[in-house]
């Protein structure tokens, strides 16, 4: 399987469209709307690449992610806010404990998962923002093991949690209460289904049904997985910046895949090339 | 943005007209881009992660030397100063000399391995009276203008007494021969251009700016036991034709020996051949290796305070005879 | 000299009187410019084995290959408050080397095998990779090479290995050889109190 770049969206400048300083979460929607935050900013592009909408938060935004009822949340430190559609603001889960450092956020049957760097955990809330749960602290090291600075994880559409645990070199499945299911994953630094460095992937996203694409750092690229491991694709490798590092990704129901490009702050848009084409 | 807050005000200015100018250019150009890693948590373990009492080790960060041993220094060389004018001037003591001048190769040579040394320091305070982001230690100003003061006064006694390249070159006169003068002359030359090259790549803007005296000097490799191959060569050579050529590099290359001969012009109370009772034997003529004294008279610019003059002059023997024997037969009333 | 003085001497002491004064004047000059002590300093922001913003570049060695001391008075240092303590750190491992049994690379990357690592905190049997390490440089080996130094950068690593000169070796020299040949310029003067800080590379704002 093959990938090809179809599109690059925002850029490094001080456009509406573009980013002043950093790019470091970005999601998809049914409709194929890339949404990113940077700076802090959340943006809201259509498929083609023009910027819809943006409106501020009120702290770095750190991760966006869109429910399935059209409401837009930003991961911040401390918090998270959620917004309508048309970016007013609904409501501020303010917890400096829980929410330290808000990288990542996804979706379940119930309830809100919430990725807390700081405390190196995902955090399950129900939709009034209670916590159920933590998942992957159960374990030795209480936490994710994140020398890279973000905890990024992704569900599927049966609900199962797939986080990196770039220290460890492999992607693990949850259950929402916290139960580890399996992982896939091993350092290897030539061959290219393993996961080089000290410490990746850093950035993991479902893609399809038993498949996630995961980001990695030095040297950035992005793959294609099967939950059991095997190597589906290399979607890139060579168009980002080697300086890059936590680039966040994100798959739209078209097969697309969207990497954000943390030094170059510009949405890498990949599109499947249909075999035979 | 703490660090470099003397000597780089110039490559700063520089390197940001320069970012200014590359910002001009079309982006993608090669200078290389200033990344900001964001890190949302302090990404290292810490003790409390890592669990079981473990303790973060200790980083060494060795202090360097103490500034009152470098004061010490400083008072080394006023003292060794003092005693090489007493030992030359008063007692007119070339066994005396002998001792202090080893006893400062082993201190300044090769202990402090031959840094900070008033040669050296001609550059940095060229530097520091060029480069208004520049400055240097009051250490290296005293150990630059000590040795001057003495010498407009007494003459070149650092020369004799204290310089750790000195006393090695001196150590190894064999056999001297004398220089034509006509080459003497000429050789002599050199030190003034080596001087003028010093001091212009000192003065250079901090990018470009070398330390030529220190780059090329022939004994601190010596000093230290390693060093460059070009450095213990030079040395080497130096040594080995200074058995031949009254210390070579003090009379033709050193260009602090320029700055002392100046200053030694003035000097009212040198080294100076006029015992009460000359001989007109002219042993003293003889026994100068570097060439300086002239119609027996020492010439100050010229003369290093070796005291061979007193050692080989029979007068001087006889006058210390009866010194010696009057205290033996009269003690002090 | 007995009797009046003559119009030469006269003349040499103001001679000597305005020279004295001449000295005195620049060496007090001097002092007033003065800073107390200064040291040598590798500045990690532009040391290029150290500075952000270039990854993959070759690794430069002047520090080992110009300095007057032997094997050199710069030697890389691991700030351990700031060491990921990662079961694979790319400044201990050639992290593209083989695979061994164990799951780790097979080469190490300091050509003096100077690093020396060791488990930390609870080591479980089972899965004994992992968990933290903690890697220690040992300074009689270092000379100062920089390779960990560019395997621990980011976005590799986290930044923790910087070289740094160690006073106890450095012979503070007149004009520092390293920095003659320094491409990065990152030898200077700097007060004692700042050079005996922790060095982390900075981060650019």
């Amino acid at each position: 399987m093959q990938y090809r770049l179809a599109r690059v969206i925002g850029g490094k400048g001080s456009a509406p469209d573009k980013f002043a300083a950093a790019l470091r979460g970005v999601a998809v929607d049914a409709l194929g709307q890339v949404y990113a935050a940077g700076d802090s900013e959340l943006k809201i592009f259509a498929a083609t690449g023009e910027l819809r909408r943006r409106w501020p938060t009120s702290k770095p935004a750190l991760a966006v992610a869109v429910a399935g009822d059209g409401s837009v949340y930003a991961g911040q430190p401390g918090q998270i806010e959620i917004f309508d559609g048309a970016g007013r603001l609904i409501n501020t889960w303010r917890n400096a404990e829980l929410l330290g450092q808000v990288t990542a956020i996804g979706f379940v049957r119930d309830g809100v998962l919430a990725a807390d760097a700081a405390g190196r955990a995902i955090r399950r809330f129900d939709r009034g923002g209670r916590l159920l749960n933590n998942i992957g602290t159960d374990n030795r090291m209480q936490g994710f093991r994140i020398p890279n600075g973000v905890v990024d994880f992704a569900v599927d559409n049966e609900g199962i949690v797939h986080a990196a645990n770039p220290g460890r070199h492999r992607v693990e499945r949850y259950t929402p209460e916290g139960k580890l299911l399996g992982h896939f994953g091993r350092f290897d630094g030539i061959d290219p289904a393993g996961f080089s460095g000290c410490c990746n992937p850093t950035n993991v996203a479902v893609a399809g049904r038993d498949t996630v694409a995961v980001t990695e750092k030095a040297g950035p690229r992005a793959k294609l997985y099967q939950t059991g491991g095997k190597l589906v694709a290399v979607i890139a490798a060579d168009v980002f910046d080697p300086n890059c590092k936590n680039m966040d990704i994100a798959a739209g129901a078209d097969g697309r895949v969207y990497v954000a490009d943390t030094v170059k702050l510009a949405v890498h848009v990949f599109e499947p090339v249909k075999e035979g084409a | 943005m703490s660090v470099f807050p003397q000597g780089c005000s110039r490559p700063r200015s520089l390197l940001l007209a320069a970012a200014l100018f590359l910002g001009l250019l079309p982006a993608g150009s090669a200078f290389a881009q200033a990344i900001h890693y964001e890190r949302p948590v302090e990404a290292a373990p810490q003790p409390e992660n890592i669990g079981e009492g473990y303790v973060t080790p200790e980083v060494q960060r060795p202090r360097p030397r103490d500034y009152w041993l470098q004061l010490l220094d400083v008072a080394l060389l006023a003292a060794a100063l003092a005693l090489a004018v007493w030992i030359v001037v008063g007692k007119r003591s070339r066994r005396g000399l002998v001792a202090l001048s080893i006893g400062c190769l082993a201190y300044f040579g090769f202990y402090r391995e031959g840094c900070v040394c008033p040669v050296g320091s001609i550059q940095n305070v060229a530097v520091a009276f060029t480069d208004p982001g520049y400055s240097i230690p009051i250490v290296v100003t005293a150990v630059f203008f000590l040795p001057l003061l003495v010498a407009v006064f007494f003459g070149r006694a650092f020369c004799g007494g204290v310089c750790a390249l000195g006393a090695i070159q001196e150590l190894v006169v064999l056999k001297p021969v004398e220089v034509p003068r006509r080459l003497d002359q000429a050789l002599g030359l050199l030190k003034y251009v080596y001087l003028g090259l010093a001091v212009w790549f000192a003065v250079q803007p901090a990018i470009g700016r070398d330390f030529l005296i220190c780059r090329f000097d022939p004994f601190v490799g010596l000093f230290r036991g390693s060093g460059f191959a070009h450095m213990i060569i030079t040395g080497g050579a130096f040594l080995v034709s200074g058995m031949f050529i009254g210390r070579p590099y003090c009379r033709y290359l050193c260009p602090y020996g320029v700055l002392l001969s100046w200053a030694s012009r003035l000097a009212r109370w040198g080294v100076t051949v006029t015992p009460a009772k000359e001989l007109e034997c002219g042993l003293c003529t003889a026994s100068c290796p570097y060439a300086a004294i002239e119609q027996r008279r020492a010439v100050r610019k010229k003369c290093l305070y070796c005291a061979r003059c007193y050692a080989s002059c029979p007068h001087e023997g006889e006058r210390a005879r009866a010194k010696r024997d009057l205290v033996a037969i009269s003690p002090p009333g | 000299m007995s009797g009046n003085p003559t119009r030469r001497d006269v003349l040499a002491t103001a001679a000597r009187a305005t020279v004295v004064a001449g000295l005195g004047g620049a060496a007090v000059f001097l002092a007033q410019k003065a800073q107390g002590q200064l040291v040598w300093q590798v500045d990690t922001a532009r040391c290029i084995n150290s500075r952000l913003g270039e990854v993959g570049g070759e690794v430069c060695t002047r520090c080992t290959t110009e300095c007057v001391v032997s094997l050199s008075a710069v030697r890389a240092v691991n700030e351990h408050s700031k060491c990921g303590r990662c079961a694979i750190c790319p400044a201990y491992f050639n992290i593209k080397s083989a695979v061994d049994e164990h799951g780790l690379p097979s080469e190490k990357l300091c050509p003096r095998d100077a690093i020396e690592r060791k488990s930390i905190g609870y080591v479980d049997p089972e899965d004994p990779n992992n968990n933290y390490f903690e890697y220690i440089i040992d300074e009689e080996k270092c000379d100062g090479c920089g390779r960990c130094v560019m395997g621990c950068k980011e976005p590799l690593g986290l930044g923790s290995i910087v070289l740094r000169v160690r006073y106890n070796l450095c012979t503070d020299c007149n004009r520092c050889a390293i920095s003659n040949a320094c491409p990065a310029d990152a030898l200077g003067q700097i007060p004692v109190e700042d050079a005996l800080k922790p060095a982390v590379v900075e981060r650019h704002a």
